[in-house]
């Protein structure tokens, strides 16, 4: 153990006047206790030295903790012992002021928790960091509050008797942050599994986040929030736990604790209870790691609170013997120098908090959510829950209640009634409590026949061949193995490992196992909820504008909502809505089923699924952006293209978004802006081919929405045209630039050349930038000459011949495939070369070796399929319009590069016969002249044989004369 | 007692068994020897807080709970079913258990396709029913009905290897607990004693060769025991069992720590692989469970014994690696091969400790393979 020992500490206040004695000192009702204990230091480890030090001091801190004027009520987390012994001594006492050990500014909320249905959790948020470094955001805080919990029962007793104040004195969240460390990569990962690994603190930044993967949906309810709770009391160090849990013959904590002190203390009075948590805090307080940040983290909380309850209780004159400290076990056996309200220290300095704004709310929690956050075993708080609800029955006791709360049984009482209170000197309750083994319940016969016989009818109900005869043998070996783990009833976890041995076989059935089934059985996972008046109000009015619909969106199951937007224009709004929520919420939030919003496009009739209930938390912490959704996509497009790591292609996304979404044309005109500012900026083209494909949408979409394009388009067309000439010739030649990006950029500069040119952007930079490129690379040089081709430097037949000359070439033709990849892709900037690379593709499959075609053959297919899905069609299309159809056809077939030109010959020029419109040409010849010098064409003027204009023609005319006299009539001819 | 090449477990351990024996004072269900809590002591050893003057080391390395499940099964009306894949230590803990709780652990059947009826039950001394006629005398019980009579454990090694309809006859033995013998007229019933039980063991590998029926199921409660994965435990599951053979070979040889770690680290980079193969092909076809470390081991201390120098070589060490994994001819020496070239040659390249010369004796192990 060197890890242990906690030096005392040098502030201790020692033998002031509430009977607080120093080691050594066999005095006040613990005497007896201290001296044995001190006996048993000196037998067991050979000097009194270290050891006793550290019994004597465990002894010291019960006495001194309660004998501290101000009452302070040591607690647990999700212990129903400790929740019982609150009842019961809020009963008692009926204090007028409750302290409790909860982040002082989430007290606001906790009003809110009546119209929730427990499990939730309070939790305060912040995306606008100040005083923080910027990649600790968001920040998150969440502390979960069940119903068989101490504090519960406190909270729940203060808000609803008259008179009492409920005051939370721990560090506010912001504190929680101010104290991590910064060296770290975030709070999370400073306060997460580095020192704290196993045994987590309780209100601490330092529970380990919970983890999403394989917990499921249920324990991912908190997301990556900091968790913080009330009284956690855990080993400080791992192998102080093994070492505990190993010889508890138990597998975990929430067992051990389960066993040795919440089963013990079930029905423990007062000063048991108090005094034997204390002994546990103070055992775990001065067993763990000296001198770790945690330890000083928790001192200055220790601090904090002293410090808050002395000017609570200044301002306020309330007598100290009305109040009640609520606190871990762990914090109740501090050694602070300003622990209690008669110590001479200074008051300890409270730091402002930091600038960051703090927004509060409720979030839904689940007892696997709380399980997986603070690292219990799973189904750990659902026994907690039962046991709870066991004992409460069994107990006589009526817990307290806020009026109001949703879910479970009404059982609250507003009207406090005292008990008679047996007062009296401290006596010691720990000698026998520490001495003897503590009485255990007997075999609870009934309630162990009702576990066996659920647990083998749920198990038949999923999958199992179970039968009564299972029941039985659960019953028989749940006590067998109670006995051999020295047991006298069975437990929770004993029941379940015999429910295991007994009902599963070699393979599970169903989708649950019988160890799940058997957390199902007792008690099961509890996922609480946030009532609509704890909500948010954006995500109040998101439940107000989707009511049309008429689902129960709290609800957590699925509900199908069908919107025919032709027959009820009025859901418009909803759709509008619901593809808002698309976008900002998880995928499984809102599902769109049947409909689609695209550029200009809107479907008529909609189907979704909707499950808000379920992700009501994503909504939740929608709503602490913003008022309302429109106001956060805004917030969100705008952040999307302002971040450090904003691309031209994203921000044309968010465009796109703006105008799908929220169709607002001043949005749409900054974000366009800014594509344009970062494509002006950027030095790689690695976006090319996104940027490519979205532009030539958005463009499609202004052409046929507006009379005319917005300026942004324009501007965003001729920096993108000058843009990419200037990074051509380093495109081309860089290896790190793909084949792709440079086609996506040759693609962007010949498809958007006309508008570029039109808007005053000059040709010859194009042509300048492809004379400077020079590529190495087999694929780009393809792709250069693919170019050529377009811009009319290199004819088809030249193109032709180079190709030939590559396969015929024998030390070239292994590199031919890539060359054949360059003009594949070059489809995308040059289409009209399709017919071209059909035809080289062919030449290739017929004359490429074997050695070289085959392995080649499957990249092909593969780089289609990736990066040029597009272009497949286009290839297809051409090879379906050069091949042959049929088989017959097939042998006949000559390849039409291969097939002799046709010659053409003068008599093949059909002469038409005369009709108005040779007359028209003939009087106006010029025209005509100047197409066929253009053309090369000298046949010159033949005449044309007189025959009437054909019947049809004619009758066609003669029944609709206005048109050709209209034509007539414009060209003057008469 | 005369030299025996390996002795079953009461015979071993049979001082701690006494001991065990004559400290206990829990209770003891029907005929049991020990209590359930000394079972659990003997199989998983001893610590201080048991307050024992004598240090019981452990035997079986797993779980507490699956010793615990097993334990309580035996005690109760059901038969034991032990499920896992090969090598991970059934058969041993089957063995241990019949031991403490009986003092016998040999009263086996060994499930094969060829197991009948009568291995399970009685079969005939032919001769001396030709003499005498069929009786008592002329019977010859099977290890599961010697056991019943005795009112002691019976093993059933490999269950689902023998065919369905002769697994169906434990459902009777294990629900009415009695054995009719039609074939005589009087004294024909053998009845189990109070404590007779079976342990069975199944390799989830072979399920489906011969499936359970779920009448048989029903009677067996089934205790799965996984491959170990706990590096810790592993090391010292091999340890045990590499010295307990190197006393029975009568072998003075060391095996260095560095050894043993690169023979665990192996594994576990093998057992890795497999868990992201996505076809069987490119899995070994081994289950690389703790007992085929031990089987690795076992060959390389043996070959260095009596081929090589007598100490043991981390060559020779890879060579029977590559030997005893390599058994599919094109697949796995594939992989093998792959692993040696992927992962074994940087790690040599960046510590050389030890496994360079993994490398080159896993080299020519697989050129001489392949």
């Amino acid at each position: 153990m060197t890890t242990a020992t906690a030096p005392d500490d040098p502030h201790r206040t020692t033998g002031d006047g509430s009977g607080t004695a120093g080691a050594g000192v066999a005095a006040g009702p613990f005497g007896a206790l201290r001296e044995q204990l001190t006996d048993a230091a000196a037998t067991f480890a050979g000097s009194a030295d270290a050891l006793a030090g550290i019994l004597a001091g465990i002894v010291d801190d019960v006495d001194r903790a309660l004998g501290e004027r101000l009452e302070i009520f040591p607690v647990c987390h999700h212990s129903p012992a400790s929740a019982l012994a609150m009842v019961r001594r809020l009963r008692h006492k009926q204090p007028k002021v409750i302290y409790l050990e909860l982040c002082e500014d989430l007290q606001p909320l906790l009003g809110e928790l009546r119209n929730c249905r427990l499990p939730v959790a309070v939790q305060a948020f912040a995306s606008e960091l100040d005083g923080f470094p910027a990649e600790w955001g968001p920040l998150s805080v969440v502390a979960p509050v069940t119903e068989a919990s101490a504090e519960y029962q406190a909270i729940a007793y203060a808000l609803e008797t008259p008179g009492v104040e409920l005051v939370l004195v721990d560090r506010s969240t912001d504190h929680v942050f101010q104290w991590s460390p910064r060296d770290d990569a975030g709070p999370a990962g400073a306060t997460g599994p580095t020192d704290d690994a196993g045994p987590t603190d309780g209100t601490g930044p330092a529970a380990v986040t919970a983890s999403t993967g394989g917990a499921g949906e249920q324990a991912a309810l908190h997301g990556d929030a900091v968790g913080v709770e009330i009284g956690d009391l855990r080993p400080r160090f791992a192998e102080l736990e093994a070492y505990l849990l190993h010889h508890g013959k138990v597998r975990h904590w929430s067992e051990w604790w389960d066993q040795y002190v919440e089963r013990p203390l079930a029905g423990a009075d007062h000063d048991t209870y108090r005094q034997v948590m204390v002994l546990i805090g103070s055992l775990f307080r001065r067993l763990r790691p000296a001198g770790s940040d945690r330890t000083e983290r928790d001192e200055d909380r220790e601090r904090y609170m002293w410090t808050r309850m002395r000017e609570h209780l200044a301002a306020s004159g309330a007598d100290p013997a009305d109040c009640l400290y609520v606190c871990g076990a762990f914090h109740a056996a501090s050694r602070v120098a300003q622990f209690g309200l008669d110590s001479p220290a200074p008051d300890f300095a409270i730091t402002p908090r930091t600038g960051t704004r703090w927004r509060y709310g409720l979030i839904p929690s689940s007892h696997s959510a709380i399980e997986a956050q603070f690292g219990l075993a799973p189904g750990s708080v659902s026994i907690a829950a039962a046991t709870w609800t066991k004992a409460v029955s069994g107990s006589g006791l009526t817990p307290f209640r806020l009026d109001g709360q949703r879910g479970g049984k009404g059982r609250g009482r507003r009207k406090v009634a005292a008990v008679a209170a047996p007062t009296g000197p401290m006596a010691d309750r720990l000698s026998g409590f520490l001495a003897a083994p503590p009485p255990l319940d007997g075999l609870d016969e009934a309630e162990l026949r009702g576990w066996c016989v659920d647990i083998v009818r749920l198990a038949r109900r999923n999958g199992y061949l179970a039968s009564t005869a299972d029941a039985i043998a659960v019953f028989e070996t749940s006590i067998l193995l109670a006995g051999l783990r020295n047991r006298a009833r069975p437990t929770p976890y004993d029941f379940a490992d015999a429910a295991v041995t007994c009902i599963e076989k070699d393979v599970v059935p169903g989708r649950r196992d019988v160890r799940r089934l058997c957390e199902i059985l007792l008690g099961g996972d509890r996922i609480g909820q946030v009532g609509y008046d704890a909500l948010p109000p954006l995500a109040r009015d998101v439940l107000d504008r989707l009511q049309p619909l008429g689902l129960d969106l709290e609800k957590r199951t699925i509900g199908r909502a069908l919107l025919d937007l032709h027959a009820t224009p009025a859901l418009t709004g909803c759709s509008d809505l619901l593809w808002m929520l698309r976008h900002l919420l998880p995928a499984d939030a809102v599902r769109p089923i049947m409909g689609e919003r695209r550029l200009g496009h809107r479907s008529i009739q909609e189907s979704w699924d909707l499950a808000l209930g379920r992700h009501q938390r994503a909504l939740i912490e929608l709503g602490y952006e913003g008022v309302t959704v429109e106001q956060v996509l805004e917030q969100r497009l705008r952040r999307a293209v302002r971040g450090t790591d904003a691309t031209a292609a994203g921000a044309l996304a968010a465009v796109e978004d703006a105008i799908r979404l929220l169709n607002s044309p001043r949005l749409v005109d900054e974000l366009g802006a800014r594509a344009v500012e970062l494509l002006a900026t950027e030095r790689t083209v690695d976006d090319a081919p996104e940027v490519l494909r979205r532009i030539r949408r958005l463009l499609a979409h202004h052409r046929a929405t507006a009379p005319a394009l917005p300026a942004w388009c324009e501007a965003f067309v001729t920096t993108g045209y000058a843009h990419y000439c200037t990074l051509l010739p380093t495109a081309f030649v860089e290896e790190e630039t793909g084949v792709r990006q440079v086609g996506a950029m040759l693609g962007f500069l010949f498809s958007m050349e006309s508008l570029a040119l039109s808007l005053g952007c000059d040709r010859s930079q194009l042509e300048l930038a492809v004379a400077q490129s020079h590529p190495e690379s087999p694929a780009k040089v393809a792709l250069l000459w693919a170019a050529r081709h377009q811009l009319g430097l290199l004819p088809l037949a030249e193109l032709r011949e180079r190709c030939a000359e590559l396969l015929a070439n024998p030390l070239v033709v292994p590199a031919f495939p890539r060359y054949l990849s360059g003009f594949v892709h070059a489809l995308e900037p040059v289409p009209g070369l399709a017919p071209f690379v059909v035809e080289t593709m062919s030449t290739a499959f017929a004359r490429l070796p074997d050695p070289v075609l085959l392995p080649w053959l499957p990249t092909l297919i593969t780089t289609l399929r990736e990066h040029g899905p597009e272009l497949v069609p286009l290839l297809v299309r051409e090879a379906a319009r050069t091949f042959p159809g049929t088989l017959p056809e097939l042998d006949a077939w000559v390849p039409p590069w291969l097939a002799p030109a046709p010659t053409p010959t003068p008599s093949a020029v059909r002469v038409g016969p005369v009709g108005q419109v040779h007359t028209l040409l003939a009087a106006h010849p010029a025209a005509v002249e100047a197409v066929a010098a253009l053309l090369g064409c000298d046949g010159g003027w033949s005449t044309p044989q007189a025959t009437p204009a054909g019947p049809s023609e004619s009758a066609l005319v003669a029944a609709h004369p206005d048109t050709v006299e209209a034509v007539a009539a414009l060209l003057g001819g008469g | 007692m005369s030299e025996m090449l390996r002795a079953p477990a009461e015979v071993k351990y049979a001082d701690e068994l006494d001991y065990l024996e004559s400290v206990d004072t829990g209770p003891k269900p029907f005929s049991w020897r020990l209590s359930p809590r000394m079972v659990r002591l003997f199989v998983l050893g001893s610590e201080r807080a048991d307050g024992l003057e004598r240090e019981i080391p452990q035997k079986w390395f797993g779980d507490r709970s699956f010793v615990e499940r097993s334990i309580v099964t035996l005690a109760s009306d059901r038969g034991l079913l032990l499920i896992g894949d090969p090598g991970t230590g059934k058969s041993w803990l089957a063995e241990l258990l019949s031991a403490a709780i009986c003092r016998n652990s040999t009263l086996v059947v060994q499930g094969t396709a060829g197991t009948t009826e009568d291995h399970i039950k009685y079969s005939w001394n032919v001769s001396m029913v030709i003499a005498k006629g069929q009786s008592r005398e002329s019977m010859i019980p099977s290890p599961i009905m010697t056991a019943m009579e005795q009112g002691v454990v019976g093993r059933f090694e490999e269950l689902t290897r023998s065919t369905s309809d002769v697994q169906d006859a434990l459902i009777s033995i294990l629900s009415e607990k009695y054995v009719s013998i039609p074939e005589l007229n009087d004294d024909n019933i053998v009845f189990a004693q109070p404590g007779f039980s079976i342990i069975a063991t199944a390799n989830s590998r072979d399920r489906g060769v011969n499936d359970l029926s779920s009448a048989l199921k029903r009677r067996f409660n089934f205790v799965r025991i996984p491959v170990v994965t706990n590096k810790r435990s592993e090391a010292e599951i091999v340890r045990f069992r590499t010295e307990e053979l190197l006393r029975r070979h009568r072998i003075e040889l060391d095996v260095p720590p560095t050894l043993l770690d690169i023979l665990l680290q192996s594994f576990a980079d093998l057992r890795a692989a497999a868990a992201s193969a996505t076809s069987d092909d490119e899995k070994l076809e081994s289950a690389l469970s703790t007992a085929e470390q031990i089987g690795v081991l076992e060959d390389a201390i043996l070959h260095s014994q009596f081929f090589g120098d007598r100490t043991l070589r981390v060559e020779t060490l890879a060579g029977s690696l590559m030997g005893s994994l390599a058994r599919r001819n094109p697949e796995d020496l594939a992989i093998l091969n792959k692993y040696l070239h992927g992962v074994v040659e940087p790690r040599a390249k960046q510590n050389g400790e030890g496994w360079a010369g993994f490398l080159d004796g896993g080299r020519q192990a697989i050129a001489s393979l392949s």
